[in-house]
């Protein structure tokens, strides 16, 4: 079924239940990852839904976070780092020798832990990816800043000051600039890696409204150490203990029916 | 567990208190200290160097106009000709020509040992490029009189020219692009070492290549360091007399631009003959040193501004 359904799609052309919501964005095959002698990693069978907010939980050092970096290929600049299994977007395996690495991370975009804009203005921050494409074309570019920066829900804030050095935004603004900047690039999945562990309560907010309406046009994946977070705004959440997933289904179910006794233990904050 | 509070001596309050004050006081005197040096030369040079413009100097007094003007440097003469002009512009084409050399090879080179050399190759170069900056500058002069020299002429053979034994501009320029090239590579290192490794993953989680990433984010974070170790680099090629003096020819008039033509910069003028003169021939070097004082402040000035320029930046 799968590989029917898999064929169908290219680059290009993806089939509508591809980008759907809940149709199937990643599907990851018996991964298993190894730092040198050490497996991070298990046998890890998952299918991440599209347009859906997808929660990685678990204590420090689960994996989780190194899961993630799986999906844009970040682990390759892991020296050491092995790989077996696979990880399918579509029907391309993204581990593959012949993955064009660069392409696929425009399309997998990804928000850090700390807030990491350029030394830069913001609308170079904003444009740095398609620059780094070869798009110079102004107007093209213009657009591109102020539908990222108003899908960001930063545009407000910044609109009269597009030159200002971005390291001058607060933090929260920082991110959301980060935000902005993986989605100047339309890419279908963001990743976040514990985006507002960094940040205060008020810009955690903002942050968590912004990606519950960004969840309608991409897929995102995030990696939370807060419960509440991954309870009020996942839709599906994923319970990671020692490499293995434990336990994964919709949030819901997850965080009232737990199935297994580790991850009640987790979520009720009796470890971790 | 045995017991520290016991330890923990009450009493020594005054004790703490003196030490701390004569310790203050020790570190006041050194800063007064410093300071003082600083202003003691700076007035020492100062009025040796205005001196010979001023009344007070008697029959040898010099017009501060043909000083500043002046494209002619002829002790020898009588009455003696000081114009300094054409050497200010003879050590700005000369500091410049190495910085231009030397800036960007420096810069490379920085960014090729700390982000693309395999891991044990970096400690080999940094050491071998410190120690390029701990060689003492008489011997980069004996270096380059003895061999640049020999290098230039045949070069300005190619070119049917003649050499007055490789003393020229580029060979100049030359050794100064050598002597300020391990100055602006140490300050690249570690001002690229310390770059935020999540600004690079930013960018290449953003699809950038690792070449896109060094050129577009990793120099541009590591620009206060690299435009501070041109300001040191320039200090430098501006500043050195030794071995500039050894292969600068001293030309008389000028300015000189061509390049295989010896020239007189700031320092070789202030250096040649320091130890067999006397009167205005030696306070008028003081005046070149203010001159020269004055280029180097100018000079970072100017860089600072290219620095703010730099990088798309409003408010830096």
């Amino acid at each position: 079924m799968a590989n029917e359904e898999a064929k169908s799609v290219t680059d290009t052309d993806r089939t509508v239940d591809q980008l759907s919501s809940g149709g199937v964005m990643f599907r990851v095959q018996d991964l298993d990852l190894y730092y040198g002698n050490f497996q991070a990693l298990k046998k890890i069978n998952i299918e991440i839904p599209a347009r859906k907010v997808t929660a990685f939980i678990g204590p420090s050092g689960c994996g989780k976070s190194t899961l993630l970096r799986c999906f844009n290929r970040m682990n390759d600049l892991i020296d050491d780092v092995r790989i077996e299994g696979k990880i399918l977007l579509g029907d391309r395996d993204i581990k593959d020798a012949n993955m064009d690495v660069v392409r696929l991370r425009t399309e997998v975009g990804m928000v850090f832990q700390s807030p990491n804009p350029f030394p830069m203005s913001i609308y170079d921050n904003v444009t740095y990816g398609l620059r780094c494409q070869g798009i110079k074309d102004k107007a093209l570019l213009d657009e591109v800043v102020e539908s990222s920066l108003k899908k960001a829900a930063l545009w407000n804030e910044v609109k009269d000051d597009l030159g200002k050095n971005a390291v001058k935004l607060s933090g929260g603004q920082q991110q959301r600039l980060c935000i902005a900047r993986a989605i100047a690039l339309q890419p279908t999945v963001i990743l976040m890696d514990e985006p507002t562990s960094a940040l205060d309560p008020v810009a955690t907010g903002k942050i968590e409204d912004l990606m519950e309406t960004l969840k309608e046009d991409y897929t995102i994946i995030i990696v939370t150490h807060s419960m509440n977070q991954a309870a009020r705004i996942s839709d599906k959440t994923a319970f990671f203990y020692l490499g293995d997933l434990i336990e994964y289904g919709d949030t819901d179910r997850v965080f009232s029916k737990p199935a297994d006794p580790r991850t009640e233990a987790y979520i009720t904050g009796r470890f971790g | 567990m045995s017991n520290v509070r016991d330890r923990i001596k009450p009493g020594a309050i005054k004790r703490r208190q003196v030490v701390d004050s004569i310790f203050k006081a020790l570190f006041t005197a050194a800063g007064v200290l410093s300071a003082l040096m600083i202003i003691i030369i700076f007035v020492f040079v100062g009025w040796k160097g205005v001196a010979p413009f001023l009344p007070v100097y008697g029959g040898e007094q010099q017009s501060i106009w043909s000083f500043i003007s002046g494209m002619t440097w002829r002790p020898d003469q009588n009455p003696a000709l000081y114009g300094v002009l054409f050497i200010v512009i003879n050590t700005l084409i000369s500091a410049f020509l190495a910085a231009l050399v030397s800036f960007p090879v420096s810069v490379l080179t920085a960014l090729f040992i700390v982000k693309i050399a395999p891991r044990p190759l970096r400690a080999f170069f940094t050491t071998v490029v410190e120690m390029l900056a701990a060689v003492p500058s008489v011997v980069y002069g004996v270096f380059a009189s003895g061999q640049i020299t020999k290098i230039v002429d045949t070069v300005a053979g190619w070119f049917g020219k003649t050499t007055f034994g490789g003393n020229s501009l580029l060979t100049v320029s030359i050794l100064l692009a050598i002597m300020i090239f391990p100055t602006i590579t140490v300050m690249s290192i570690t001002s690229i070492s310390a770059v935020d490794r999540n600004l690079e993953l930013g960018s290449l989680a953003l699809g950038a290549s690792r070449t896109q990433t060094n050129f577009k984010v990793v120099l541009s974070a590591a620009k206060s360091g690299i435009f501070a170790g041109l300001v040191l680099g320039l200090g430098r090629a501006f500043g050195e007399a030794t071995a500039v003096s050894m292969v600068a020819g001293n030309a008389m008039t000028g300015p000189t631009w061509n390049l295989f033509d010896i020239t007189r910069t700031l320092t070789s003028t202030m250096l040649s003959g320091l130890k067999e003169t006397t009167g205005l021939d030696y306070d008028i070097r003081f005046s070149v040193g203010i001159i020269l004082m004055i280029i180097v402040l100018l000079t970072n000035l100017a860089i600072q501004y290219i620095k703010r320029k730099i990088g798309g930046v409003t408010n830096d």
